[in-house]
């Protein structure tokens, strides 16, 4: 286990100025009032937090940093600690009703929004998955059971591979008949996503940390979009 | 016509010392108990020893119910609910039911001296498993023990190894909605801690904690014997779970001074539950029209100059039915409830 | 006889006070939004059966009618489990919608990369609930994490105008109506109503097996107020869930000490930091179960919770770890005891961990079952069949 090196000023190549204006793009959050009251140390968030078993991670000191805008100690930890975070939600029983768990989904937009080395590197080789979900609406597909992606798996992957086609052929609820989704999804259900998509910026997110992959997906977003009707929707 | 009797509704240490304060005065108090006997929750719930002085609480009380048993200045009316309440001030006719009987009780004041319940772990957010695991107990039950004589753990009655108590089960918990500290929990976990102690010489005694409130005396008195003395183990941090492993049980937290999640093997565990109203002080508000705090104890008036004053005139609050209190908070406000009542029908008597 | 003044824990009695603390009962809230024309309910339709939940509330759980709002993780890698649940469906009848204009809630990738924002998780949530609300269909939602992030969604748009706002302005562009529903309901909420109804039609006896069970995180830890409890389930002091349903089946529960951790999904480190996945999966839950209760199957309810528990276990058969524990759904494994086709119905092969030891301690002939699967696999490869129906899984 790594150990969580806290010292102070760790990334001095950031400046103070930066750090306070990514701490402050986090508290503008409108949820950031319900997820924070104050924190006395209490530790049930570590006490129930898978991640704090494996890696040299807390909830607590998450929580403790932000209650006392640190910003310095606040950028370390997007930098080297909150990607830990399994967002379970356990550390939801604390007794201030914080919820460092949500704390962290907000730091964690504010990283992706600003294409923070630490979310690009979190993200390595995710690609795929935002790829399929953005496109698909679903997360994840019969046919990404591929030996090499699961190696870990086992040699049931190599057998569900195999015989993909058949045994989704013989699967009996009618829309489940797909390999490149988990479902059975309409043209138009799809371009309703992607108007949201649209509508509620969240490609920028993705171009944060990955120009390549947010131009594939916005070229095959626009052309459906075109196809379906709507040529006036880009996302330039 | 205007009553100079003082009704005392609560027959604990703050209606026993309101009650013997307005009969030692020359008034006549009439103190009214539901149950059978009077002593309050330290008699019901069999408290063993008082914080901090370690005194019996039999004794104690047995003291406090002698200086209203056979005193001509107060009227014991047990077995006794109060239904009702009509008038004012100088002129309260307060409805009671006695052995099926409908009563009228006529006084000039009343003093309430309903007191709290102890905290019932089932509603706790941290799984505590005071329902699922025998060797898990509360204070209350520790006291019940030790009164006994017999500090042993429920599950195979064999004297436990290690013994953890775990701080503010159901106080300072915005989850179950007692934001407030229940005061006397730290002192009487360390209390304890001291007695088993005495029942089990070599057992690990821990006490986990948030922060540990041993104010004033409390701090010389029990904190720090308990620590150096009685090497009762101190941990800041607090446990979410309880588990059974075999036949023991896992305390599950965090030691927040060495940063690092814990996992604890502990032949008992003791929650230190703490105050909340009880039924008869929820009852009492709603007869008398008193207003209750958010938490459901009667809201006093007077800030910290005036502790025992409610919004209706001539009715006076004492003890843990306005908030957590220990016995030298609930005495001490007994004292000034009687002060405030005799003060209150006395100006009454005098025509403006 | 030990004589002590401390009850056993078993005969300690408790009772909920439900008028005290932030509970978090939006059912005011919801309907006093639509008497303002903010939005509109969808209610529950009837027939429904109420369940307790954690503070005393009673949460209408609707039996038919119910519009299948379906998991991308079950759907795409362990479809057994949503079959099952449309075969239950369809063994009693009852009237239910399978939508294609059905998206997943994205709230894996929201949890996992962070790429998306509230605005885009409120409207894909209220985009799905505007499609069963014009078909006259109640979502029944089949994912744990669907089921918590849409409780999320729900608590954000009661709290937040803005927010509120935003999400009408895009419906509005897609033609759709603003419909938030009555009750937000998992599919295991609805096995649980039915678990009666289950065991009145068991074929398969399972009084010999024993499981233990791993209520989802996101079931019970996010807005906890709203889960299933029930006095007579470890004293309501843990989730109803699959427990209920088990125990109605005659199946002995076991408990394990590690029962509330999570499963080792993390969202993000299942597809990229598995290492951790496995680690906590095989030792912290998969090991202690073995260790500490010996049970025959584990029982789930959440798309990433079986696939981690079943998944992870083959990496630590190289660490001569605990492992070999078949794991599966409740759905799975009420439409086992009614008689459901381990292969053709609960598709029992897209699992890894083997479970034929479980299926013959059952008395099922694993093997004969597997044939009549293949059989269905050769009808289909010699273009007899195009698809495997209803009718064939019988």
């Amino acid at each position: 286990m790594m150990a969580l090196d806290l010292s102070q000023n760790k990334y001095s190549d950031v400046s103070m100025e930066e750090k306070d204006r990514l701490f402050a793009e986090a508290k503008a959050d409108e949820r950031w009032e319900h997820v924070l009251y104050g924190c006395y140390e209490c530790g049930i968030c570590v006490a129930a937090c898978p991640s704090a078993r494996f890696y040299d991670f807390s909830p607590r000191v998450i929580a403790q940093a932000v209650a006392r805008e640190d910003t310095d100690l606040i950028y370390t930890l997007m930098a080297d600690s909150i990607w830990d975070c399994s967002q379970c939600f356990s550390c939801d029983r604390c007794p201030r009703k914080n919820s460092p768990g949500q704390i962290i989904t907000i730091l964690r937009e504010v990283s992706v929004k600003n294409g923070l080395k630490s979310a690009k590197e979190a993200l390595q080789g995710y690609g795929r998955i935002i790829y399929k979900i953005m496109l698909t609406g679903t997360q994840v597909s019969p046919d990404m059971l591929q030996p090499d992606a699961f190696p870990d798996w086992g040699t049931h992957v190599y057998e569900i591979a195999e015989n993909l086609d058949d045994w989704r052929k013989a699967l009996p609820p009618e829309t489940l008949h797909t390999t490149e989704t988990s479902w059975v999804i309409d043209d138009k259900t799809i371009i309703e996503l992607y108007l949201i998509w649209h509508m509620t910026g969240v490609m920028d997110l993705i171009s944060g940390v990955d120009e390549g992959l947010y131009d594939i997906i916005v070229d095959v977003m626009e052309e459906r979009l075109e196809e379906a009707g709507y040529d006036d929707v880009t996302f330039d | 016509m205007a009553s100079e009797n003082i009704i005392v509704i609560g027959g604990g240490p703050a209606g026993l010392e309101a009650a013997r304060g307005v009969a030692d005065l020359g008034y006549k108090a009439i103190l009214v108990e539901k149950r059978d006997r009077l002593g309050g929750t330290p008699d019901e719930a069999q408290y063993a020893a008082l914080t901090p002085d370690m005194r019996s609480a039999k004794e104690a009380m047995d003291e406090m119910r002698d200086a209203v048993t056979d005193n001509s200045g107060v009227e014991l009316m047990l077995n006794t609910t109060v239904t009702g309440s009509e008038g004012e001030l100088g002129n309260f006719v307060v409805k009671a039911e006695q052995g099926g009987k409908q009563i009228d009780i006529e006084a000039g004041a009343v003093i309430l001296a309903t007191g709290f319940q102890h905290f019932d772990p089932g509603r706790e957010t941290q799984k505590y498993g005071y329902y699922e695991h025998d060797d898990v107990i509360t204070l209350v039950d520790a006291e019940k023990m030790f009164t006994a004589g017999n500090f042993v753990r429920p599950s195979n009655g064999e004297k436990p190894k290690s013994v953890a108590f775990i701080q503010c089960v159901g106080s300072r918990d915005r989850q179950i909605g007692n934001e407030y500290c229940s005061k006397v929990c730290c002192g009487i976990s360390s209390k304890q801690a001291i007695e088993v102690r005495h029942h089990c010489p070599d057992a690990k005694i821990y006490i986990f904690y948030i922060d540990m409130r041993m104010y004033g005396y409390w701090e010389n008195e029990i904190y720090w014997p308990a620590q150096e003395k009685h090497k009762v183990n101190y941990i800041k941090g607090m446990a979410t779970e309880i588990l059974k492993q075999g036949d023991h049980l896992i305390v599950k937290g965090e030691d927040t001074t060495l940063r690092r999640p814990m996992e604890v093997p502990m032949d008992m565990v003791i929650l230190a539950v703490g105050m909340e109203p009880s039924v008869g002080t929820k009852e009492m508000a709603e007869v008398f029209g008193v207003n209750k705090n958010k938490y459901g104890f009667i809201e006093t008036i007077g800030g910290a100059l005036n502790t025992v004053s409610t919004n209706v005139e001539g009715v006076f609050a004492a003890g843990a039915c306005t908030g957590p209190a220990d016995l030298e908070d609930s005495v001490s406000a007994a004292g000034s409830a009687v002060m405030k009542s005799i003060g209150a029908i006395r100006k009454a008597a005098v025509p403006a | 006889m030990l004589h002590l003044p401390v009850l056993k824990a078993d005969e300690r009695k408790h009772s909920m006070d439900t008028d005290k603390g932030e509970k978090v009962d939006l059912t005011d809230a919801i309907f006093q939004l639509e008497k303002e024309g903010e939005w509109i309910v969808q209610r529950v339709p009837e027939p429904y059966i109420e369940l307790d939940t954690k503070y005393g509330r009673k949460k209408k759980i609707p039996i038919e009618h119910t519009w299948h709002h379906k998991s991308c993780g079950q759907c795409g890698h362990i479809p057994g489990y949503s079959a099952s649940i449309f075969w239950l469906n369809r063994e009693f009848g009852l009237d239910y919608h399978d939508p294609t204009n059905q998206t997943s809630c994205t709230a894996w990738n929201y949890y996992a990369s962070a790429t998306s924002n509230p605005e885009a998780q409120a409207a894909v949530a209220i985009r799905n609930f505007a499609s069963a609300y014009e078909v006259g269909y109640f979502p029944l939602i089949h994912c744990g994490t669907s089921f918590g992030h849409y409780k999320e969604v729900r608590h954000a748009l009661v709290h937040q105008p803005e927010l509120r706002r935003k999400v009408k302005a895009i419906m509005e562009k897609l033609g759709k109506p603003f419909v938030i529903p009555e009750e937000i309901v998992h599919y295991s909420e609805w096995v649980l109503a039915m678990k009666d109804r289950i065991a009145e039609r068991q074929q398969l006896d399972m009084s010999m097996i024993t499981a233990t069970v791993h209520p989802a995180c996101h079931y019970h830890k996010l807005i906890e107020d709203d889960a299933i409890y029930d006095s007579e389930i470890y004293g309501a002091q843990r989730t109803a869930i699959i427990s209920g349903t088990l125990k109605a089946l005659g199946i002995n529960v076991a408990d394990y000490s590690t029962w509330f951790d999570c499963c080792g999904f993390g969202f993000r480190h299942i597809l990229v930091s598995r290492d951790f996945s496995r680690s906590f999966s095989v030792q912290r839950k998969i090991g202690v179960m073995i260790e500490e209760a010996n049970p025959d199957v584990t029982v789930t309810h959440d798309t990433g919770c079986v696939t981690t528990l079943d998944q992870s276990q083959f990496a630590g058969k190289a660490h001569d770890k605990k492992v070999g524990l078949p794991v599966m759904s409740d759905s799975q494994m009420a439409a086992l005891a009614m008689g459901a086709h381990p292969y053709k119905v609960l598709q029992l092969h897209w699992h890894n961990t083997d479970n034929k030891a479980f299926l013959e301690k059952l008395g099922i002939d694993h093997e004969k079952k597997w044939s009549e699967f293949q059989h269905e696999i050769q009808k289909i490869k010699d273009g007899k069949n195009e698809y495997m129906s209803w009718e064939d899984a019988k």
